[in-house]
């Protein structure tokens, strides 16, 4: 169930990216605000405080920029996705070879078939092959 | 080591949110306060980077967050661990001591 959330957050995030970019900055504000308070506790004039707390926080517009990124980001793990895909693509180039060998190929249109069969089982190992090793031609 | 020189190493961070948020929930600020308070000032956080970790955390929904009042009567986002963040802290953990007694074997070794 851990999931659910953050698919939810993630589909808000597209839907809504200026009520995500207005309450990221809220939150941040809310940091500084606090930083500052503790600083005026510590002995700085409210100038001074305000000042160190921004010093000491970052660069708040980067800050805010990440973590809305980080919210529009994708919420699972694209490695196990892609080897999802990649088993799916073993089941249909199965699948796909188990039709082509039973397809009568007595006719045009059955040697047609099996040539298309074919052609698409190696597309589907070219990608196969090009997305392990993005180095290869 | 200096408390100047006391950086994080990478992913440190992470494991370090986790730990200060299974004592409890809180806002970001105080994540910060709660990470300093438990390594006794040695560990100190850049302020802007605690919020990337945040969320990272959160999309990876080990950790979740809810508006709440703050305890000075402001609206504040607070944190919790959740149950999966919960098994990942005790991973972290696990790992980062293999590491330390890992390296502190190599550093002893003659």
């Amino acid at each position: 169930m851990s999931r659910v959330k953050p698919t939810v957050n993630f589909i808000h995030a597209w839907r809504h990216p200026d009520e995500i970019a207005d309450e990221v900055e809220a939150e941040l504000r809310f940091h500084v605000q606090m930083r500052t308070h503790s600083n005026i506790e510590k002995g700085m004039t409210p100038d001074e405080a305000e000042l160190a707390a921004r010093q000491s926080f970052g660069d708040f517009d980067q800050v805010k920029v990440s973590c809305c990124e980080i919210k529009r980001g994708f919420p699972f793990d694209l490695k196990r996705l892609r080897m999802g895909l990649y088993i799916a693509i073993a089941c249909l180039a199965g699948g796909v070879s188990l039709w082509a060998v039973n397809m009568p190929h007595h006719n045009v249109f059955g040697v047609l078939w099996q040539l298309v069969a074919i052609a698409v089982l190696m597309r589907a190992f070219l990608i196969g092959r090009k997305r392990n090793n993005p180095h290869v031609d | 080591m200096s408390k100047a020189k006391a950086g994080l190493l990478q992913g440190t961070l992470d494991m370090l949110i986790l730990k200060a948020l299974f004592l409890g929930p809180l806002h970001g600020y105080g994540v910060g306060q709660r990470i300093a308070q438990i390594s006794g000032d040695e560990l100190k956080i850049e302020e802007g980077s605690l919020y990337p970790g945040l969320y990272r955390l959160e999309r990876r929904g080990w950790i979740e967050s809810e508006w709440d009042v703050s305890e000075n009567n402001q609206r504040a986002k607070f944190y919790k661990l959740t149950r999966a963040g919960r098994k990942q802290l005790i991973i972290e953990e696990q790992n980062w001591e293999r590491l330390a007694s890992a390296t502190m074997k190599a550093l002893r070794a003659n």
